[in-house]
Parts: C-alpha cells; structure tokens; sequence
C-alpha cells in the first residue's frame, strides 16, 4: 500500500491542506477530523473492527439532517399517552382512539401546533415487515385524528419498525409496550 | 480514505494459469450426495523464496482453512507429511507421489512464494496423487496485503476442479447491527470465513436492509440518518453514495434486477406498503406489486424474470412469487400464520424464507412453486431468521436471536453443518452474501 504511491499522496495531501487554509478555522477542524477517522475500506479489507472515535468537533460540522439522524434514535419525551396495538395489527384499539382524541383536541386547541406520530413494532418478526407495519400503525392513527377534525397538515408519520423499543425486555409486557404509535409535538 | 482507495486500485491481482487447464479430472466430488465421502488432501509447506518465512505455514494455515470450511475434504496433517518441498519441484523434479499416497493423499497441494519490495507472488499446484498428473496450476501477483485474497482464490479454484462449482471463499456478508454505545445501527461487512470485520457506515442513526449488487461493488440501505427512511447506494470501495427511490414514506430495498439496472425496493405510501422497481439510474419508478395489503421484501429470481416477496392481503405475511409484468401472484409458503424474508437461491430452485412454528422463527426452504418444504435452521432457545444464500447455493447465513444475544450463523443448506460467523455485536440482522469473487 505504501509503495509506488506515497508521493502522490503526499502532493495531494499538501494541496488539501493548502486549499483548507484558504477555508474557515470551523471547516478545518472538520476536514482534518474525517480523514482521521478511521481507515477506509480496502480492497482486500483486512483492518480489525475499529469505532470511530467520538470526535466531538465533528458533532459541530454536521448538517442538521446528520443529527437529526443520530436524534431519531433517542426516545423522544412526549406529553401524550401512546396508542397501543394488538401482535401484528394496526387497528386502533378503544383505548387508543381515547389515548388519539386527547392529541385531537390539543391539536384543535393550538392551531399551528404540529405533531409527528411514530409507528413501532415489537422486536418479533422480520425487521421490514415490521418497518411496513409500523407505518400502518402510525397512519392509522393520523386517519384517526383527521376524522376528528384535525387538519391534515398538523400531522405527519414515520415508522421506526422494531428498532426503536421503548421497553428493551423480551417478554409480552415489554412486546405490549413496543407495539405503538408515539406522539412527539413539533 | 482516498489514500487506501488509490493504493489498491494500484495494486490489482494478477492471476495466470501456469500451465494449460487439465481436462474432466479423473478425481471429482459429488456436492449433491448428502454426507458423501470427503476428498483426502494434504497441503505441503510452502517454499518461500525472498520474504516472510511464516509464509511457509501460514499460506497452508488459509487454504486449508478454506478447505475444511467446505465439508468435502479431510486434510492430512502436516505432522504426518514426509516429503520436503523444495524449489525444484517447482522446476522439473517429480514428488515422490507414492510417498504422498501412504499417508492417505488422493491430491496434493504444493506452493512456492516470494515477497519482495512490496510484491507478493505466489504459486500453487494441485496434484492428482494417485495418477501424479497436475490438475491445476496458478501463478498470482500482488501485494502483501492480498495475501488472504489469493489464497482464497486458489481454494476456489480447488473447489471448482473437483465439484464443477466454485467456491465462495473470498465472498463477504453484509449486516446491520449496533456499534458501541450508540443506539443507532450501522452497516458491517465480514468475510465468509469471519475475517476482516469492518464497519462500512458511520452516522449513528439506523442503517438497515444492506443489498448487494451483482457486481459486488455497491451496497442499496435504509438509513434514517436525515431522520426518516430513505434508500441509498453506496460504493463499498470508494464510499461515494447517492439516494434512491425519491418517493414514499417508509422503504426498504429488496433486490437487483440481475443486470444491475433496477432496485425492486419496498415502499410505503400512506401507510400502505407496495413493490415498486427503481431504475439505479435515472430513478424511473415502475409498479411490481400493489395491493391493499402490506407488500414488502421483494427477491428477484436469478433470472430476473419472477420475484418472491411477502404479503399480508390474506391476513398474515405470507410468501408469494410472481412473474414480473404478468397479472397473477402464487402463494408458496404453508402451514405457519407469519411467513417473512425471502430470499432467491442463486440456481433458482429454492427460496428460503422465515417462518413461523410452534411460537419460534425457523429458517425453511421450498420450491418456487411451493412443493418440496423443508425445514433447514431452527433453534429450541431462540429464533432463526432473514436467511440468504451463498453463491454457491450450498448454504445460507441467517439471523440467530434470543433474550439479549445475537449472532449471525451460517449453515449448510442441507441443515447438517452449522457455524457461527459474527457474535457479540448487538441487534445483529439483515445479513446478505455478496455475489461471488
């Protein structure tokens, strides 16, 4: 790897730092950070299993869309109950058209408020199945609240299939908890 | 990164046959004949000219690896060779074949290599004992890091000579699963033999549903990395990406049409997920399946003509196959109430698929008209899932999950060998054999 090539590299790796020294105190921090962060995939990969380190300046470049990538994986706290679903449905139960009329009219009380309905699966069955079935629930549930007068722009929907638990046991009680839409306010 | 791109890009593999390919080797294997007899083969210490004198055992160490990993040869020991080789078997003196013979060796594989200003070549020869005719000869030049690579190729090779069916041994498998302490999930790649782990993806967001290309080079994703589901492909060489399928809500890719050209991708739109194809480039959408029920996991057929995938229209996942472009869908999976994942097999005469029974996933292949069920992986503690084929068709890997542990699995597809091949990462899945090398 380090044979014949290392001289071009080394002019190139000369021309990239002049270029970043043109550029912002912010962006070279960043530039520096990524070409530090780990090897690349070889050709004839051989590099051990390596975690990129956390690299807290990097965290600042980051577009927003990055982090909203990295937020989506968080519990988002929400003042609203969950709706929950039998294994494999996505009727909205009684209870969860009890746990949606609550949005319902907070939605109608604040006009201009919006809310995202999460759809979650429990951690049994094939992950896009239940990613497709996720989002099944989580419209299911914006149907619910349009029927209620809510306007259809006040609400939008993402499925996070099984990857997201809110309760990490493998047990029915944990499965119960996970089979939900979740309502996170905008 | 750039820096590793180039330097391979710069050191590609040379491979030439030394000598011209045998004809129908009078030593052959059959792979259809269920625990049928092994091949005895010895491996002789390869002579190292200029270079790393751990050569000597550690060329032997990968093939024979290889080889066992195959379950079609016994390998001699090395403790019980008796013959030297030297260099001049590699010019004209004749091994002592009888000598090979005595110690149980029906083939002999015997390896010369040098390792010199950072060029690796290597030679290998492959010895009917019993007729003490070549059956096989290559000579390969690289570089020191395509050791393993070459290696591989060669116990490809071996397999070929003896079965008529490559080997996949230099074949990696794609995944998803957690890294560190982060909740989200990232892509990884792992060779066939467990070597070489890497991690392909690095945005701490979910990363799921990896895909290969036929030609091995580009990986189709999930990612959530801008907060909701999109599809993406990625060059596994370079990391260069672009987004597919620009439409929808939730999407989940399936499959490559066999010339690379679309993506069959699962998507979903209020709420309703259908089977669309993706034109890789360009972006084009076309219609495969829809329906009021939840349409997901499309696998085309090797010949691209059919797909297998699962829908819920008739009030559980079930699997069903169709003929792209011809009104009509077959159900082919029976007797469980939650059939999920199908995967194609590379001949195109199973499609192996997770199934629900007795309360646990289990891992089944059926014909693709639905005849001939069988049962291949299950487990009593946990559940078997999202298999997918070699390229070979000889095995599978597959998801195993119980309480707070998973491993991805590999096993043959007869369900009599079974071996671990990536543990100890959290939330393990999706895992998907690249196309052969």
């Amino acid at each position: 790897m380090k044979g014949t090539f290392s001289w071009k590299w080394a002019v190139l790796a000369l021309s990239i730092a002049a270029l970043m020294s043109v550029g912002c105190a912010k962006k070279q921090t960043v530039k520096s950070e990524g070409a530090a962060g780990g090897p690349g995939p070889a050709a004839v990969g051989e590099a051990p299993m390596k975690e990129a380190p956390p690299a807290p300046p990097l965290e600042e470049k980051l577009a927003s869309a990055a982090e909203a990538g990295v937020a989506a994986t968080e519990e988002r706290p929400s003042q609203f109950d969950d709706v929950r679903f039998d294994f494999d449905q996505s009727v909205v139960t009684e209870d969860g058209r009890r746990a949606s009329a609550v949005v319902a009219a907070y939605l109608k009380k604040n006009p201009g408020a919006k809310v995202l309905i999460e759809g979650h699966c429990d951690e049994r069955g094939t992950a896009e199945y239940n990613l497709a079935l996720g989002d099944r629930r989580a419209t299911a549930v914006m149907t619910y609240l349009v029927s209620l007068g809510v306007s259809k722009g006040a609400v939008s929907t993402v499925s996070f299939g099984k990857e997201k638990p809110l309760d990490p046991g493998s047990n029915e009680e944990a499965w119960a908890k996970n089979r939900r839409a979740h309502f996170v306010l905008q | 990164m750039k820096r590793s791109i180039g330097a391979a890009a710069g050191a590609f593999l040379l491979a030439l046959s030394v000598f011209p390919s045998p004809g129908f080797p009078l030593l052959y294997i059959d792979i259809n004949a269920p625990g049928g007899k092994r091949m005895p083969i010895a491996v002789a210490d390869v002579v190292v000219g200029p270079g790393d004198p751990s050569l000597s055992r550690g060329i032997p160490k990968i093939l024979s690896d290889d080889l066992v990993l195959t379950d079609l040869f016994d390998l001699v020991p090395p403790t019980a060779h008796m013959e030297t080789v030297t260099a001049a078997h590699f010019s004209g003196k004749p091994l002592s074949f009888p000598g090979w013979k005595m110690i149980g060796a029906e083939a002999v594989v015997i390896g010369k290599a040098e390792a010199q200003g950072g060029r690796l070549s290597i030679e290998m020869r492959l010895y009917d004992a019993t007729q003490g005719t070549l059956l096989l000869g290559k000579r390969y030049t690289g570089t020191p890091g395509q050791l393993r690579s070459i290696v591989h190729r060669f116990a490809n090779e071996i397999v070929y000579t003896f079965t008529g069916v490559r080997g996949v041994f230099g074949t990696e498998i794609a995944f998803s699963a957690r890294s560190g302490k982060s909740k989200g999930k990232e892509l990884y790649i792992v060779g066939m033999d467990g070597q070489g782990l890497r991690k392909v993806t690095d945005n701490r967001s979910y990363n799921l549903f990896p895909r290969w290309s036929p030609d091995g080079q580009w990986l189709a994703y999930t990612s959530y990395r801008t907060g909701a589901p999109n599809v993406y492909l990625r060059n596994v060489l370079t990391g260069t990406e672009k987004a597919v399928v620009q439409f929808g809500g939730s999407k989940a890719p399936g499959g490559f049409s066999p010339d690379g050209a679309w993506l069959y991708s699962g998507v979903s739109r209020a709420g309703n997920s259908d089977i669309f194809r993706v034109r890789v480039v360009g972006g084009a959408a076309e219609k495969v399946v829809v329906g009021w029920g939840l349409e997901v996991s499309p696998s085309p057929s090797p010949d691209g003509r059919r797909i297998a995938f699962v829908s819920d229209r008739g009030g559980s996942p079930q699997v069903y196959v169709k003929t792209i472009g011809v009104a009509g869908e077959t159900r082919i999976s029976t007797g469980t109430g939650y059939a999920t994942s199908p995967s194609w097999s590379p001949a195109g005469d199973r499609i192996a698929y997770t199934a629900r029974s007795g309360g646990r996933f289990i891992v089944a292949t059926v014909a693709p008209d639905g005849s001939g069920l069988r049962e291949v992986a299950s487990a009593p503690d946990g559940d078997c899932e999202d298999p997918s084929f070699s390229p070979d068709g000889r095995s599978l890997v597959y998801t195993y999950r119980k309480k707070g542990y998973s491993a991805l699995k590999i096993i043959s597809t007869d369900g009599r060998r079974q071996r671990t091949l990536v543990s100890g990462l959290g939330g393990a899945g999706s895992p998907a054999w690249s196309p052969g090398r």
